[in-house]
């Protein structure tokens, strides 16, 4: 591809298909396929140890994976050296070259293309203005905040105008206000470019504001991918509905399925639920676990139909909204983010208070909660 | 040296309080002064006070004057010394710094008892005397030594060469001798380069040994700097290996200081031989070490 060309307003679809890592006894990566759309905003999300970054090292060319293959724009780089796979990736620390101004070093891969010393610097001056630093080009990089450093590694990873940018954990040595601006830039210059970004994080909340899909990894395979709302409102698995946002658990037993399945929990009330909450298909009797987000529950009057009894063992106040965490008579403990202060004004711990759940809230799942 | 530029004291008393005022984190100044004590002393009683009474001499004997100082520069012999010295440090320098490099670069890419290997070849000889060494080197260059057994048998040469009581035998062994010096600076620095440095260069499009060109050699820099100035500061006073292996006709400095003091006796004109050395080896240090800094700021190391 020339360097030079004009920008191409689309990036490049990836297929990974079947790709699997093993390091000696260790498989960091299994099973793991997924189709990239073109321009599309993908976020590999998983705890520490999941395989996402192996996963994003295999498309940079920095790990070769034992099996599978992986396709960008129709062609296959599976075993393509890092520097001919012509990809954008900014790191999770800077990796700014100390020796060089901001400016040689977001020209510095113009350079490896060949490009020109004036046509390089015009260039890089350019896409410094993208990311807002028009102007700091003669600067040393440590003479740069942490944001601006980052900022000048996106410049750096865009001047060539890839198809596609990789990230890699970039946010996670900034800190709180910073991250949520530099998520917004780095939104902003996805739509404005058009290029597929795979982004690797362990911050669902990163995930979900930034990326069209997630991909939740956990020990080398994906639980789930789709958009944020899916996994959010629907997660597929316990995993997923304990990884993304807040979760509760209710284990009971499956009391009757069909249309209009009932389950006996083991903290109580029974309840009777629509159909669409069964994620699973679990047959009567057998264990199941009952979910609920704490932002669903609220707090009911004594004797209302369903109502879970517990001990309140803590109140926290959360600012928006109030915590209640209470333990049912099973030992399972349940929190609520309950919106009205006023309703728990006088909640102390050690009270009796009836939860309730609205049955569209509940999803059900086979098996035993994990402890 | 902010101990000694601190405000004057009001009285001695006061200034007592200060030094030994501590804020529980740092020790107080008396502390750190008492613990540099004995470096300094010492320092003091090996380094600054013969050397200090080694230069009063150059001046002050037979009587004042600086007429040992007019022999150094007047007489063309001594003024070739000097610069023969200055020569074989600049060689003995680059061939250490061209040897040393992959030396080092090996060993930040070395794991496991390769890396134990390659340190071992570096240290033990680097732990043993330079007079063993030297003697190694010696018993090798010898007129029936392995080197001049080899040459033979490869039929390079039909009879022995002297190689031994030469300048080449000084340049290689010295060489030898000084490697370790130029190869721990540049490991140091070359492992202080993170790999994400390279990761960098090459998923923007620099191949390995372009990488290496524009990132990994221009960040190692302030190693070979700081090995180049310990070899080539070493090599310049450097007496063992020239006395052992060299040419009596081609003496350096520090065998020409010695001859003087123990042949001649001559101990006014061996200080002023010492004088300019000082002088040198003074400047070239000072002029160095801007040089570091220089690059330091350029963003070496954080």
């Amino acid at each position: 591809m020339k360097a030079d060309a004009p920008r191409v307003a689309s990036g490049a679809n990836i297929t990974i298909d079947g790709l699997a890592k093993r390091f000696g006894q260790v498989t960091a990566v299994d099973h793991f396929s997924v189709d990239i759309a073109a321009g599309e905003f993908l976020a590999l999300l998983g705890p520490s140890g999941s395989g996402k970054t192996t996963v994003l090292m295999s498309i940079a060319g920095f790990e070769f994976p034992t099996e599978g293959s992986i396709r960008i724009g129709g062609e296959d780089v599976t075993y393509t050296p890092a520097n001919r796979r012509n990809l954008g990736m900014v790191f999770q620390k800077y990796t700014l070259f100390p020796h060089l101004s901001v400016l040689d070093n977001v020209a510095f891969p113009l350079k490896m293309r060949g490009v020109s010393k004036p046509e390089r610097h015009k260039r890089a001056e350019a896409a410094l203005a993208t990311v807002r630093l028009a102007g700091y080009g003669s600067r040393m990089p440590n003479q740069l905040s942490g944001g601006q450093q980052q900022r000048v590694a996106l410049a750096r990873a865009i001047v060539y105008h890839p198809r596609v940018l990789l990230m890699d954990e970039p946010l996670s040595a900034l800190d709180k206000n910073l991250r949520e601006e530099m998520q917004l830039e780095i939104k902003r210059l996805h739509s404005e470019l058009g290029i597929t970004v795979v982004f690797v994080t362990h911050d669902q909340a990163e995930a979900l504001t930034m990326a069209n899909r997630v991909a939740v990894l956990k020990d080398g395979r994906i639980q789930q991918i789709g958009p944020a709302p899916e996994l959010y409102e629907r997660p597929a698995n316990l995993f997923t509905a304990g990884f993304i946002g807040e979760m509760n658990f209710l284990p009971g037993r499956l009391a009757a399925a069909g249309k209009t399945p009932s389950i006996k929990l083991d903290a109580g009330p029974e309840w009777r639920l629509p159909a669409a909450a069964l994620i699973d298909t679990p047959s009567p009797g057998q264990s199941v676990v009952a979910t609920v987000r704490p932002e669903r529950v609220s707090l009911g009057s004594e004797g209302a139909a369903g109502a879970i009894p517990v001990r309140v063992q803590d109140v926290v106040y959360a600012g928006a909204a109030v915590l209640l965490i209470g333990v049912a008579d099973c030992g399972t403990e349940l929190r609520a983010r309950l919106s009205g202060v006023s309703e728990v004004a006088d909640l102390r711990p050690g009270d009796m208070a009836h939860l309730v759940v609205p049955p569209e809230a509940v999803l059900l799942y086979a098996g035993a909660a994990a402890a | 040296m902010s101990i000694f530029a601190a405000t004057p004291p009001a009285t001695a008393s006061g200034a007592l309080a200060r030094l030994m005022r501590s804020d529980g984190r740092r020790i107080s100044s008396l502390g750190s002064l008492l613990l540099m004590a004995p470096f300094f002393l010492l320092m003091g009683f090996v380094f600054v006070w013969p050397i200090v009474n080694l230069l009063a001499i150059s001046v002050l004997e037979p009587q004042p004057t600086f007429d040992n100082y007019g022999r150094v520069l007047s007489n063309p012999v001594y003024a070739l010394v000097l610069m023969r010295t200055l020569w074989i440090a600049v060689l003995v320098t680059g061939l250490t710094l061209l040897f040393s490099y992959p030396v080092a670069y090996a060993m930040t890419r070395a794991k496991g008892p390769t890396l134990v290997l390659i340190t071992a070849c570096v240290l033990l000889p680097f732990w043993s005397s330079v007079l063993v060494r030297t003697a190694a080197w010696a018993v090798l260059l010898q007129r029936n030594g392995l080197v001049n057994q080899g040459l033979q048998w490869f039929g390079l040469t039909s009879e022995p060469v002297r190689l031994l009581y030469t300048q080449g035998a000084v340049v290689v062994a010295m060489t030898h001798v000084l490697m370790p010096f130029m190869i721990l600076p540049i490991y140091g620095a070359l492992r202080n380069i993170s790999p994400d440095y390279m990761r960098a260069a090459a998923v923007l499009g620099a191949s390995r040994s372009r990488a290496f060109r524009e990132v990994m050699l221009p960040l190692s820099l302030p190693g070979v700097l700081s090995g180049s100035i310990l070899v080539f500061l070493t090599a310049l006073g450097f007496f063992v290996t020239p006395a052992l292996l060299g040419s009596p006709q081609e003496m350096m400095i520090a065998t020409l200081v010695s001859q003087q003091i123990r042949e001649t006796l001559d101990w006014p004109f061996a200080a002023a031989l010492v004088g300019v050395l000082t002088l040198f080896v003074s400047l070239i240090a000072v002029i160095f070490s801007k040089a570091v800094r220089f690059d330091r700021l350029m963003g070496g190391r954080e």
